[in-house]
């Protein structure tokens, strides 16, 4: 079969984890305890998800396909439970969508005399048309845009880093005060945040050259954003963080990007920032929009949202409504404070799902019958280990709790609404043959 | 006899009753399986420009779709659509997106779940 290979797929996992929203995340992390600790905050989140690839292969293996997350979780855990756990994943990656316009909205108006309300909603409005037209962005296209951001950024980062050492300030950068143990694992719950989205490698099972091209490039896409991150990690050491955060609220990739005193370097970043967050939301939309039709279709959703468009092979209503949800989530960023509650949401709901996907990989029909007790265990721990991370993110979240807790509540809420609604739909036999 | 031939068959006189659907899948041409994940049964359909010119009971094709063989036969006759087993992992597919992409709408047109 003439489907992406193992690097096709590492450039979709990988395309899929690194959007510019994540620039905030880093920078929220290094405020959080800086320097080394982010650093060892990162690596720690990809052994955890580098535990899970091996996890996810398994699941993607028994079960492939394109359904992902829900599939495994309702084959583990029963349907109910499975969309209770993955919905609210799903929805609060909306949300973060809100983030993303936000920011190229901010990165526009630094080029363009729009303001940045108008550049997120172009942004918003310009990809749902491409989307409602079919177009979806191709493997190598993806590809193509999240190497040029990471080496653009890989870049900058090493510039930072040899700024600080030419200045001397190398050591005091890289190692601030040890943070405490909650702050700590908080930190790594937010770094699991960088990481969400290489999961979604296993949707592409249906299609994908072979299923050993899943169980490679899962680990494969982890290792690849872990030195990302930790390099950039280490360059937004070597800035002002306090600075970073009070100048660059939204685009904290510019001043990193500024402090190599390059108009040309701002201009590639802005440029690769535009391209990655384009790919990520038409990605987004097209799998989020296909899952909507499909709960629609099952009368989860309103019925109206689940018809494919015949031409296009598009649920163009169900994009619609993706769409106004969209808008809603930029509002909400832009004008109602909840940027850093969406991130640390999504944090808590990335652990929360994966824990359970390291749950459920020990359970039938996953587990293989020969599985040792021991690494039975141990994938229970890391299970448990993922749901506590989730609860530090929760504990330390400071002013942004209430705000967090709002959104994961009405995320959950949400949810078990829809799995109330979920039944399966199944017509009584016919009478008379057909 | 193979009880998916059986189903097959019904389902494609459903097929064949909407030509406005068979119109929307012209220049369509691909195979389709299903097979049967619990017992030794499998089906396939081939469509050339949105007409169905062959079953067999053979397995190879474009595109594989395998579940178990009452939520194929439930499928086929059109008493239970495929999202809510594709959705929640009783049903698997194999194959290029946008064939199956398209044989979810045929079977969403006949089937409104």
């Amino acid at each position: 079969m003439s489907g992406p290979g193992t690097l096709a797929l590492v450039g979709a996992g990988c395309g899929t984890g690194i959007a510019s929203v994540c620039a905030i995340g880093m920078l929220q992390i290094e405020q959080l305890l800086g320097g080394l600790w982010s650093v060892a905050a990162v690596l720690l989140a990809a052994a955890l998800c580098g535990l899970l690839a091996r996890a996810f292969a398994r699941l993607s293996a028994v079960v492939p396909s394109g359904a992902g997350l829900l599939a495994f979780l309702s084959r583990g855990l029963g349907r109910q439970s499975g969309l209770v756990i993955a919905a609210p994943y799903f929805l609060l990656t909306l949300i973060l969508v809100g983030a993303e316009a936000t920011i190229v909205g901010t990165l526009l108006a630094r080029v363009l005399p729009v303001p940045v309300a108008a550049g997120a909603l172009l942004f918003l409005v310009g990809t749902w048309a491409l989307c409602r037209a079919g177009v979806q962005i191709g493997y190598r296209a993806q590809a193509a845009a999240t190497a040029g951001l990471v080496l653009c950024m890989a870049w900058l980062s090493m510039l930072a880093i040899t700024g600080a050492a030419d200045r001397g300030s190398l050591a005091s950068a890289l190692i601030p005060h040890a943070p405490s143990a909650v702050h700590f694992m908080a930190g790594t719950g937010e770094a699991l945040f960088l990481f969400m989205g290489f999961e979604l490698i296993t949707s592409h099972a249906e299609i994908a050259r072979s299923p050993r091209a899943i169980g490679r490039s899962l680990p494969i896409s982890v290792g690849v954003l872990a030195a990302f991150y930790s390099l950039v990690s280490l360059g937004f050491s070597c800035l002002d963080a306090k600075a970073a955060a009070a100048g660059y609220r939204f685009v904290p990739q510019l001043a990193i990007a500024e402090q190599a005193r390059s108009p040309v370097a701002v201009a590639l970043m802005i440029v690769l920032s535009l391209l990655a967050s384009f790919t990520c939301f038409n990605g987004a939309l097209l799998a989020l929009s296909r899952f909507a039709c499909a709960l629609a279709a099952q009368g989860t959703l309103p019925r109206r949202f689940g018809r494919l468009d015949p031409r296009t092979m598009v649920p163009r209503k169900a994009l619609s409504v993706l769409l106004a949800v969209a808008i809603g989530a930029t509002a909400l960023v832009g004008f109602g404070g909840a940027l850093e509650p969406a991130i640390l949401a999504a944090a808590i709901a990335a652990s929360l799902v994966y824990g359970c996907a390291a749950w459920v990989r020990e359970r039938p029909p996953f587990a293989e019958e020969e599985r040792g007790r021991g690494i039975r265990l141990v994938g229970r721990a890391l299970a448990l280990g993922l749901f506590a991370l989730g609860v530090a993110v929760a504990v330390d979240a400071g002013g942004a709790r209430a705000g967090t807790l709002l959104l994961v509540g009405a995320a959950y809420g949400g949810a078990l609404l829809l799995a109330r609604r979920a039944r399966p739909a199944r017509l009584p036999e016919p009478a008379h043959g057909d | 006899m193979n009880p998916l031939v059986n189903a097959m068959s019904r389902f494609a006189r459903a097929y064949n009753r909407r030509p406005d659907l068979m119109a929307e899948q012209r220049g369509w041409i691909c195979t389709i399986a299903l097979v049967a994940s619990d017992s030794s049964a499998s089906v396939a359909v081939r469509l050339e420009n949105g007409l169905i010119t062959c079953i067999s009971d053979q397995a190879e094709a474009d595109v594989v779709i395998t579940s178990d063989e009452a939520t194929l036969r439930d499928i086929l006759e059109l008493r239970r659509g495929p999202n809510e087993p594709y959705l929640f992992g009783d049903l698997t597919v194999r194959g290029r997106e946008r064939d199956f992409l398209r044989l979810d709408y045929i079977a969403g047109v006949l089937c409104p779940e």
